[in-house]
């Protein structure tokens, strides 16, 4: 691992190096131009999803320093060498605050970085940390253990499902803790997982929910969609469904079980302001339900009460810390032991998830 | 439709001879009609005109670092186009170079992915051999195809390009993944010496932009000086004559779908061994269509296609810069590029036609 990581810096530098110290001597900004924030992002803004709640959480930094801070949105970059150009680009000229809001940025972002000590990177899910570069990411399955609950509740079949993105950690432990949380209100509850393998394809999205529709699935995850399109399709067909990051109520004002959303103010406001005050200091940022960053918001009035109130009281016990999902006995989906008795998993086992818990009968994709 | 239309609209005439002025004009004032057009666009949207124009038009040409990027990105574009053209003179219409690029990206892959440990110089230059065979062997199967079966070369090669994106992700998320990459499809980076050497130090550009415009003089040689050229553009003109004449259609589609598909392939296999360093689901941002537009801008003649590869590559690179400088977003940033090919195909066509306004009631219509 560790080779294989100098290895990849090594190149990435190689190829970025020259960029950099061309463009590099201009960076250097007189002390009372406004900071330069740059968020890039590899899909539109929108109205919903991930980019959305990225380009949002920036709204009360915004308000907040006013004049002294100039945030500019970039949409729509893939990851690849033409991400590594713009924010080189951004850099040099001389925004000094960069979010690289998409896993696949990583190695660029990080050279930026390297060579730019007076620039702070904020890096959306990876795993890389330097003096001034900072992952981060929500502990969304929070949030989607307390959806499992009231999926399993409001089920007829006991059967739930899931449309997901990529088959990555962060993905798999939402399955995962909804697959638990589900369990804990009927034992017997089976998910099917759908992998569609990108980010933002709204079609292939429907279709696979309709899948899971034809295999009597009745509360279907949209996890990690960009659009409603899982949502107003269950929406149609009268199928509970909840999605990750922003409020899709508007297109399923029915059907719409809640939203795990994702407030990034906070961290980015903290951040900007280490920024501003000389102390930032590059950190794994995985931020939940106790940093006011992942909250669970739309509730379903059709949520049986009792079980609202357990819902509430396992919420409350998720902030105060003295709860997590991943609490054993857990048992994996191939029958061996996944967590034992009376340990919890920690955050670093967490992010680097790779495999279903018992309930989930979709076999991960090896 | 003919005697209503034709008494109030105007018919386009063709003009006896096109001036060679009228030529030379019609690019420029392309240019001029659809930045006008654009830059009132971009007054109602409340943004600096004059900080669009040179951030899209002017800076890319005014360090040395941002030139170089042109360069990087008019390499793919020149060498697919160069290819393509070959055969659009032939009348044999290769819409899939872009699956053709993927495979040659994916041939010239095959060595770092599989033996990762391996060193030396012969190692770049043999992916770059690999990834035009890898080309040729998919345009290959198009050329099979029309020659044996007569199946349209245009549908055959553009459904193979869908074909070839769902190889390469069968590839990412199978065999192929990186073991270390928690689970995101791409493959391991790839060791130095599977690296295309940088030609220029301190830039991206690599010594396959020398390859490229070898290429595009052998191309210029092979059209308008090579008795096999001859054949082929007398088979696209008048195919009628070509076969009275003696030349072979079957031969034809065969060398021109090749030609194509090594170019292509060469590309592909100089993007995955350059800029990018790893095999990964981004890796053509739609080079291969581009070129299409790249080839027929410059008039499918190898030099016209130097010109009009470089516009399209400053166009990219100007619109990225317009995204960070001018914060335009990316809609208009594709409406001006869609309206500056617009107003040119206009341009074009007024060189070749007149408007004629007559009350022409009772014209025959061919």
């Amino acid at each position: 691992m560790l080779n294989n990581l100098t290895r990849r810096t090594l190149m990435k530098g190689i190829a970025a190096a020259g960029l950099t110290s061309v463009l590099g001597g201009r960076a250097a900004m007189a002390a009372d131009e406004p900071l330069g924030i740059t968020l890039v992002i590899p899909s539109p803004v929108g109205d919903v999803g991930w980019g959305h709640a990225l380009a949002a959480g920036l709204d009360p930094v915004k308000a907040a320093y006013g004049d002294k801070v100039k945030v500019t949105v970039i949409e729509n970059i893939p990851e690849g060498p033409d991400a590594d150009r713009i924010m080189n680009k951004t850099v040099s000229d001389g925004n000094n605050f960069l979010i690289a809001g998409s896993f696949g940025y990583q190695n660029g972002a990080l050279q930026i970085a390297r060579r730019n000590p007076a620039v702070t990177v904020l890096h959306a899910s990876g795993f890389q940390v330097a003096p001034n570069f900072s992952p981060f990411a929500a502990k969304y399955f929070q949030g989607t253990y307390l959806l499992g609950m009231a999926a399993a509740a409001l089920s007829k079949t006991g059967k739930l499902g899931s449309v997901s993105a990529f088959a990555i950690p962060e993905l798999i432990t939402s399955i995962n803790a909804f697959t638990l949380g589900a369990q804990a209100v009927n034992p017997d509850v089976e998910v099917s997982v759908v992998w569609v393998n990108s980010w933002f394809d709204p079609a292939k999205e429907q279709e696979a929910a309709k899948a899971l529709m034809a295999q009597k699935c009745d509360v279907i995850f949209s996890n990690a969609q960009d659009t409603p399109s899982v949502i107003s399709a269950c929406e149609e067909a009268g199928v509970y469904a909840f999605n990750l990051n922003s409020s899709m109520k508007k297109y399923a004002p029915k059907t719409y079980l809640g939203c795990v959303a994702t407030d990034w103010s906070p961290f980015f406001k903290a951040s900007v302001d280490a920024h501003f005050a000389g102390t930032f200091k590059g950190a794994n940022a995985f931020l939940g339900v106790s940093d006011t960053v992942v909250e669970v918001v739309d509730w379903n009035a059709d949520i049986p009460a009792d079980v609202m109130t357990r819902i509430k009281a396992i919420e409350a016990k998720i902030a105060d810390g003295s709860f997590s999902p991943f609490t054993g006995p857990i048992t994996k989906a191939d029958g061996s032991e996944g967590v034992a008795t009376g340990t919890t998993l920690p955050d670093g086992e967490i992010v680097a998830m790779d495999w279903h818990v018992k309930g989930v009968t979709t076999p991960l994709p090896k | 439709m003919s005697t209503l239309s034709g008494a109030f609209l105007p018919t386009l005439v063709r003009r006896e001879h096109a001036s060679l002025a009228a030529t030379l004009l019609a690019p420029p004032i392309a240019l001029a009609a659809a930045t006008v057009v654009n830059l009132g666009l971009y007054v109602l949207m409340g943004r600096d005109p004059v900080a669009v124009v040179y951030a899209m038009l002017l800076e890319p040409f005014l360090s040395w670092a941002s030139f170089s990027e042109v360069l990087l990105k008019t390499g793919p574009l020149l060498l697919i186009a160069q290819g393509l053209a070959i055969g659009f003179r032939a009348k044999v219409f290769n819409i899939g170079a872009e699956g053709q690029f993927i495979l040659g990206a994916i041939f010239a892959s095959a060595i770092p992915v599989w033996f990762p440990q391996a060193t030396g110089q012969w190692i770049w230059p043999a992916m770059l051999l690999l990834g035009t065979l890898g080309g040729a062997l998919w345009a290959s199967l198009t050329a099979f195809w029309r020659v044996r079966l007569n199946a349209n070369e245009i549908l055959v090669s553009l459904m193979l390009s869908l074909v070839a994106a769902q190889f390469l992700n069968y590839l990412l998320l199978g065999p192929w993944k990186d073991p270390d990459g928690f689970n995101f499809p791409q493959s391991v980076m790839f060791q130095y010496d599977a690296m295309v050497p940088i030609l220029i130090s301190g830039t991206r550009v690599n010594v396959s932009l020398l390859l490229t415009i070898a290429l595009s003089i052998a191309a210029w040689i092979f059209m308008q000086r090579s008795f096999i050229g001859y054949k082929l553009q007398v088979g696209g003109l008048a195919p009628r004559a070509a076969s009275y004449a003696g030349f072979n259609e079957g031969w034809a589609i065969w060398l021109s779908l090749l030609i194509g598909g090594c170019a292509a392939g060469l590309a592909g296999a100089a993007e995955v061994a350059g800029p990018l360093g790893q095999l990964q689901r981004s890796i053509s941002t739609g080079y291969g269509y581009a070129a299409i537009i790249v080839a027929y801008l410059g008039g499918l003649h190898p030099i016209g296609i130097v010109v009009s590869a470089l516009c399209m590559a400053v166009l990219y690179i100007g619109g990225d810069n317009a995204m960070v400088s001018a914060s335009l977003p990316i809609a208009a940033v594709r409406v001006f590029q869609g309206s500056l090919l617009l107003a040119y195909l206009v341009a074009v066509a007024f060189v070749r036609y007149r408007l004629e306004w007559r009350r022409a009631a009772c014209r025959s219509q061919p």
